[in-house]
């Protein structure tokens, strides 16, 4: 009965860690109140962030997306050396970030409109995903990540890791313990008998 | 006159910036204590050959003192308050763990951030000239911990539900503390955990994580004791607080054979960091934790008043890992402040450049960060060095750098509340709004508007911020001083009464960082969230 009790301890913690997804952090994004887009005051996610020869921002719209919600995300790319805007292609992709996940596919490619690329989206599932802008420049290719999560997080990852170790090494610790405990037990029984023998 | 000189150095020191910033400290303000440190050191130097004994320093246990004393006394032998204020601190913990995991990501509007960094951060530090390590005693991740592996709310837990085995002894020192303190650094600064909710809440798990597994494995509290680095720097800072656990009448302590506060009760917790109060001359490793309170038959432990800096200026033993660990806290206190400075971003931006880094820089971040916290402790040594030549070599090398470390404390300290005051005073503005709504129900992140009325309106007068800092730098400088000459004395040196040329390498060295941490605090600081 114990036993059962303690391998349900320790196979339900490790089945939640296992299930669940792992929520990836890669760039922290800045929540920020962008005034001037397509309604007067929506909350975005904006990153800035410097690669090779160019600063580039990057901020999706809104910052935190539902499934099946439309969003877009915007790039300005702009040269450290003279602060000339970037005029190529750019294309955007993105990819399932969830564990044991390779989804991927192309959301399109943009052109340059007023210095900014646009690229809408909108996300049937929730989840974690990563948007990839990539373009070209002096022959060398460029590529941002930028992670994007659609509906709320499921917080049971970190919590479920924590439950789990702690419940891990506590069980550990007292099983060992409580044996150890008995083998000192049993080792002064049978001194005690030795010796009641001899006498 | 006076007025065009101020002028000319506001100009030189401010710089047009974007976004918001807090203002730095008004060159009147520096000039009076630019004076003033000239006119300490001066007059420092000419009574150099004054030597105090620690034996003639008043120190009053607070259970003499006749209307506060027995109710002090009821609170700390009792130890229903402590696990009272331990309860607390755990609920509130447990709300920033959910507030930062199932609430709002929007920084400023979420008490996972809100009040891990901007309040409980800044004030924590600030809290040792007050109550010394007190903190330790209600810290949650030890409560926590201790419920988790003892399974007990207070009382001594169960001998089998640790391992209790003795630390190795290659880390029996705070390396691992330091280690911790230059990662949470890392992860403060360059990762931005203080910008995300999300993030706090996983640091703070890890380290209950961390803790519960030291507990489980380790004898004692060997978290508190080696590897905290909270603890460890509260730890260090407690050495000039104003307030320590003391025995009441050391002659009861000099007789003692059972040594209760040592080896605990049947229900009493011993002393998690294998302190014994009759012998104990600094506070480095006490968490204030109560059990010596508890414990002790003759009720003959309580809380004692002594002058701000005495403990560390005439009884603390220099040893090789606090001294790292003391310039370890000078060093990343004052890359602190270096990041918050307007330039900052352009700084690492030329650096990224330079180096190819891409991204979120956090490869050249790293670099500065090395470099920086290297730089105070290259130009110490070299300091030591100088004074290890002058005086002849008599004394190890290593010990002078050990002593002399003690010096320079205060202006890690100082400088480290006076900083940490512009966040407090400044940035703590809408934590009443925050608190309404914890988890951050349906919140939009800040308008501008918003953030310009909070940086418009600190809850603290700048005036009064202004003076603060200055006391602080100048009071640093004085202390730091103070401990240097008492030190210098303490060394085995022929002649150390009568040379003034002994006291250069550290006034030096002395000078310069409060001077560095003068020009810090006279810049304009970049709001955190």
């Amino acid at each position: 009965m114990v036993y059962f009790k303690l391998k349900q301890l320790i196979v339900i913690p490790f089945l939640l860690v296992l299930t669940f997804n792992a929520i990836a952090h890669h760039v922290l994004g800045r929540p920020s109140y962008s005034l001037g887009e397509d309604s007067n005051t929506p909350p975005s996610m904006q990153v800035e962030t410097q690669l090779g020869e160019y600063y580039i921002t990057y901020m999706a719209f809104p910052a935190f997306p539902k499934p099946g919600e439309s969003g877009r995300v915007n790039l300005y790319a702009s040269r450290i050396d003279n602060g000339a805007p970037f005029d190529g292609k750019v294309i955007f992709k993105v990819r399932d970030d969830s564990m044991f996940s390779s989804k991927q596919e192309r959301l399109g490619i943009q052109d340059v409109d007023d210095g900014v690329y646009r690229q809408g989206f909108i996300f049937k599932e929730a989840g974690d995903y990563i948007i990839t802008a990539e373009f070209e420049s002096g022959g060398e290719p460029y590529i941002i990540d930028f992670p994007l999560r659609i509906g709320d997080p499921f917080p049971i990852g970190p919590l479920g890791i924590s439950i789990f170790v702690i419940a891990f090494v506590l069980i550990t610790v007292n099983i060992t313990q409580r044996k150890r405990l008995a083998r000192v037990k049993a080792t002064q029984h049978h001194s005690d008998k030795a010796s009641t023998s001899n006498n | 006159m006076i007025d065009t000189l101020l002028d000319y150095i506001n100009s030189f020191v401010y710089s047009t910036t974007e976004g918001m910033v807090h203002p730095g400290l008004a060159a009147e303000w520096v000039l009076t204590v630019i004076f003033l440190m000239f006119t300490i050191s001066v007059w420092k130097i000419s009574r150099h050959s004054s030597s105090i004994s620690s034996a003639k320093l008043p120190k009053i246990s607070i259970a003499k003192i006749s209307w506060l004393g027995g109710k002090i006394q009821l609170m700390i032998v009792k130890p229903w308050v402590l696990v009272s204020f331990r309860i607390i601190s755990a609920i509130v913990f447990v709300l920033v763990i959910t507030a930062g995991l199932f609430g709002t990501q929007i920084a400023e509007r979420s008490i996972a951030t809100t009040l891990t960094w901007t309040l409980w951060w800044s004030g924590v530090v600030i809290s040792v000239f007050f109550v010394g390590s007190a903190w330790c005693a209600i810290c949650p991740w030890d409560a926590i911990a201790t419920w988790l592996v003892r399974r007990r709310l207070w009382k001594r837990g169960d001998e089998l539900s640790s391992f209790n085995l003795r630390v190795p002894r290659a880390i029996r020192n705070i390396w691992p503390a330091l280690a911790m303190f230059i990662i949470l650094t890392w992860l403060e600064l360059g990762y931005g955990v203080t910008t995300s909710p999300y993030a706090t809440a996983l640091l703070a798990l890890f380290i209950v994580v961390l803790a519960t597994i030291s507990l489980a494995v380790f004898e004692r509290k060997a978290f508190c004791r080696y590897f905290c680095a909270v603890g460890r720097t509260l730890g260090a800072y407690g050495g000039m607080a104003p307030v320590a656990l003391r025995p009441i009448d050391e002659s009861v302590c000099q007789s003692c054979k059972t040594l209760e506060c040592f080896n605990g009760t049947k229900d009493i917790e011993p002393c998690p960091t294998h302190l014994v109060m009759g012998s104990i001359k600094q506070n480095t490793y006490c968490t204030s934790c109560g059990s010596c309170t508890q414990s002790c038959s003759h009720q003959n432990i309580n809380w004692q008043l002594r002058h701000v800096g005495d403990e560390i200026t005439y009884s603390s033993r220099p040893h090789w890992d606090e001294a790292w660990f003391i310039l370890g806290l000078l060093s990343l206190t004052i890359f602190h402040g270096v990041t918050m400075m307007p330039y900052w971003e352009d700084w690492m931006s030329n650096f990224a450049y330079l180096i190819g880094d891409s991204g979120q820089l956090l490869t050249s971040f790293s670099v500065a960060m090395f470099i920086a916290m290297f730089l105070p402790i290259v130009f110490y040594s070299i300091c030591v060095s100088w004074l290890h030549l002058i005086i002849g070599r008599q004394e190890e090398w290593r010990r002078i750098f050990s002593a002399m470390a003690l010096s320079v404390l205060p202006l890690a300290f100082t400088y480290h509340i006076a900083h940490n005051l512009s966040h407090l005073f400044r940035e703590s503005q809408g934590f009443l709004s925050v608190l309404k709504n914890p988890l951050g129900i349906d919140v939009q992140p800040l308008s501008m508007q918003e953030v310009h009325m909070r940086h418009m309106n600190p809850i603290v007068d700048d005036t009064i911020v202004f003076a603060l800092q200055a006391f602080l730098i100048l009071f640093g400088f004085w202390l730091g001083l103070r401990i240097f000459q008492q030190r210098l004395h303490s060394l085995d040196i022929p002649g150390k009464g009568s040379k003034k040329v002994f006291y250069l390498p550290l006034l030096l060295f002395i000078s310069v960082i409060s001077m560095v941490n003068m020009w810090l605090l006279m810049q304009p600081m970049i709001m955190r969230m």
